[in-house]
């Protein structure tokens, strides 16, 4: 019966209900795979983990893995207000400590994956070169692009390096915040501030726009971690893939992108 | 709550101003579209209110390549006068304008369009000049619609966030605004500032619309 | 009044074009336009009023060049000082009746207020019986009052001529009679040339010392018309 007919019958009430039914089902959406697997990683890993994911799907047909990239604080505010994610990396120890003491993540399964390091960026075009943390006080450089410390790690290293210099409240002035590592890289890029921190890896996906003027010793490495969250409902998938990332094959593809070992 | 007055001001700040740019160029161009007519009228009316659908970041981005500083608006204004739009309050105020300007110029073309010719017509003929005419018959006529697409324009640049954040960035008491904070404090998981900072955002479009209401008085002449 | 016009344009689609085409000269003091609906009546008078500009011809009063096409003369409506009367009267809805009135008396940016006393406007209201209503609005008045309103703001600017379109078209029998008698008062009170378009016969009778017949956008002769005399610009 065409909907038409339907409306205009005398039991039109009734008859709508099939169709009515169909369309909410339709907004529902199809269902999930049930080995469907969502990785919240750091921004920085986004090219490195998006070919871990293509080999990982290669290697295990009935699993797919979806990435959600953004900076490692966002993230963990996702998780912990019970977005639906299975894996989670971060880029410093200290946001996975903030989701083990909320006991978003299993502890046990808790590995450490990749290192990487600290750079200061400048744009291809740069006249001067800073040489050192000082030179970033010289009135030349009026926009430094550092990460947001409350949610971006690279920018609680760079806060935690330059308060050890004591060049933190000089600094600070210039500090333009960025709400992510690739959001800091971007801006170096563009030319829109004259350096910015950023984690090595970062600037080699960018060899012609930006230059690494020199990298930065930090006190506590950049070491990353990755743990299966808590909630998840693909648990076994879960410990898969964080056994994937931390094996031999899964560390030979970070290396490519300039990921150091654990 | 400290940082929490300095982004409503700011806030404020940025949407008065950005609102202010647009009621001029808003009203200017939605009386031109009123009332002239010439080849591709329409197709210029289309894209001026781009703005409207296009998401705030696609918008951002366009800004950030032309005002930025290797684009080629924002090279010329650094190397002519040394200006510099990304990274400032009067950066976020052009972003803001650009995403509210659809509202004016809509309403106030709609609004022009609605006083009958006729009534110019009449002033012209007992001797005034075009100028004069505007003030006196065509713009009392239409300026409640005009207002209306004003108070949309406001609200809509005050609550703006995608543009902004890509061209003014977030720094504390120059362009982080209002939205852009309830952002950050979000993702820091600073759950009691973003809620006190939501509250606060509330309370000011309540008050914007209380005082929208008491603005337009209560007897319409003339109109039947 | 010496009334010569010559005035020729084409308006609308393709598919609907109007062709106006009207040219007559008269001397008479109350010259009425006389033809059915749609003649194109009203696109003359709006030409005369240079609120149309038409394509040819050329549009002179007592001598006055106000529009021609070929010299390259076109004075602005602003400047012809003709009073004109639209079919609907259109009164400004948003000032009160004074103020229409008072309307021309300024030509700056601000309309007249609301309450200043100006002696020119007084005898106006007195003249046209509006006193009671002069601080009206336009939807608060009747149809003969807002004839009689639209009339007043006219006169205010004392123009050299008055326009008038249909100007009792609007209102019922009874009340037609009485306007027109005082339109006729009014205009030898202030001893103003008339040009009136009408379709309705009663007010030919009524006014005209002479008449142009239209109809279809062209000018059909009357009896007491002469072959119009083309002069050239003075």
């Amino acid at each position: 019966m065409t909907i038409r007919a339907a409306l205009c019958s005398a039991g039109r009430r009734r008859r709508l209900v099939p169709y009515l039914a169909a369309i909410a089902l339709s907004f529902a959406g199809a269902p999930a795979l049930a080995a469907d697997l969502i990785v919240s990683a750091a921004a920085s890993l986004t090219n490195a983990f998006t070919e871990l994911g293509r080999s990982f799907d290669a290697a295990h047909p009935d699993a797919k893995v979806q990435f959600n990239f953004a900076a490692s604080g966002a993230l963990l505010q996702q998780i912990a207000k019970g977005a639906p994610v299975d894996v989670f990396a971060s880029a410093d120890q200290e946001t996975m400590n903030q989701a083990e003491r909320q006991q978003l993540v299993i502890s046990g399964a808790r590995v450490n994956f990749a290192s990487n390091s600290l750079v200061v960026i400048v744009p291809q075009d740069a006249t001067s070169l800073p040489t050192s943390l000082a030179d970033l006080g010289a009135p030349g450089i009026r926009h430094v692009a550092i990460g947001v410390p409350a949610s971006v790690p690279v920018g609680r290293y760079t806060k935690a390096v330059l308060e050890k210099a004591q060049l933190w409240p000089a600094i600070e002035t210039k500090m333009i915040g960025a709400q992510s590592v690739r959001q800091a890289l971007d801006y170096v890029a563009r030319g829109e501030v004259e350096a910015g921190f950023v984690y090595g890896t970062d600037a080699a996906i960018m060899p012609g726009k930006v230059r690494i003027a020199f990298t930065v010793p930090t006190d506590t490495p950049v070491l990353y971690p990755i743990a299966p969250v808590a909630a998840s409902t693909n648990a076994d998938a879960a410990r898969t893939f964080v056994a994937y990332v931390a094996s031999p094959a899964g560390l030979a593809v970070l290396a490519r992108y300039g990921f150091g070992k654990p | 709550m400290e940082p929490a007055w300095v982004a409503l001001g700011l806030s404020l700040k940025v949407a008065l101003w950005a609102t202010g740019i647009d009621l001029i160029v808003g009203v200017a161009v939605g009386f031109a579209l009123a009332r002239w007519r010439f080849p591709g009228r329409e197709l210029l009316d289309s894209i001026l209110l781009l703005p409207m659908v296009l998401p705030p970041t696609v918008l951002g981005y366009y800004l950030l390549v032309v005002i930025g500083r290797r684009g080629w608006l924002g090279g010329w204004l650094e190397r002519a006068f040394g200006i510099h739009l990304i990274f400032t309050w009067q950066g976020a105020v052009i972003a803001a304008a650009i995403v509210a300007f659809p509202f004016v110029c809509k309403s106030a073309r709609a609004a022009f369009e609605s006083v009958d010719a006729q009534f110019e017509q009449a002033a012209k003929v007992l001797g005034l000049g075009a100028a004069a005419i505007f003030c006196r018959v065509t713009l009392p006529l239409a300026w409640r619609g005009i207002l209306a697409g004003t108070l949309l324009a406001f609200a809509r640049a005050l609550g703006e966030f995608g543009a902004t954040l890509m061209v003014a960035g977030s720094i504390p008491g120059k362009t982080q605004t209002l939205s852009i904070a309830v952002y950050e404090a979000v993702q820091a998981g600073q759950d009691d500032l973003a809620n006190g900072l939501v509250l606060l955002t509330s309370v000011t479009c309540v008050a914007v619309l209380l005082l929208a209401g008491r603005l337009a008085p209560a007897r319409i002449p003339g109109r039947s | 009044m010496k009334w010569n016009v010559a005035v020729r344009k084409t308006m609308g689609e393709p598919l609907h074009r109007f062709e106006l085409d009207i040219a007559f000269a008269s001397d008479a003091t109350r010259l009425v336009l006389f033809g059915p609906s749609g003649a194109g009546k009203t696109l003359t008078l709006k030409a005369i009023a240079g609120l149309l500009r038409p394509d040819q011809g050329h549009v002179a009063l007592d001598g006055e060049v106000l529009f021609d096409a070929e010299a390259g003369i076109d004075v602005p409506a602003r400047d012809r000082h003709l009073g004109y009367l639209f079919q609907e009267y259109t009164l400004f809805p948003h000032l009160t009746v004074r103020q229409n009135i008072a309307f021309g008396l300024d030509k700056g940016w601000r309309n007249p207020r609301r309450h200043v006393d100006s002696p020119a406007v007084d005898r106006l209201l007195d003249a046209l019986e509006l006193r009671p209503f002069g601080d009206r609005f336009p939807d608060q008045l009747s149809g003969g009052q807002r004839q009689r309103t639209a009339l007043a703001r006219a006169l205010a600017a004392q123009p050299r001529a008055l326009l008038l379109d249909e100007p009792f078209a609007a209102l019922d029998m009874p009340l037609r009679s009485k306007l027109r008698a005082e339109l006729r008062e009014l205009q030898q009170r202030f001893a103003l040339p008339i040009l009136l378009i009408t379709h309705d016969v009663a007010d030919v009778e009524a006014f005209a010392d002479d008449i142009v017949q239209v109809d279809a956008g062209k000018a059909v002769f009357g009896a007491t018309f002469a072959a119009p005399a083309r002069s050239g610009p003075i």
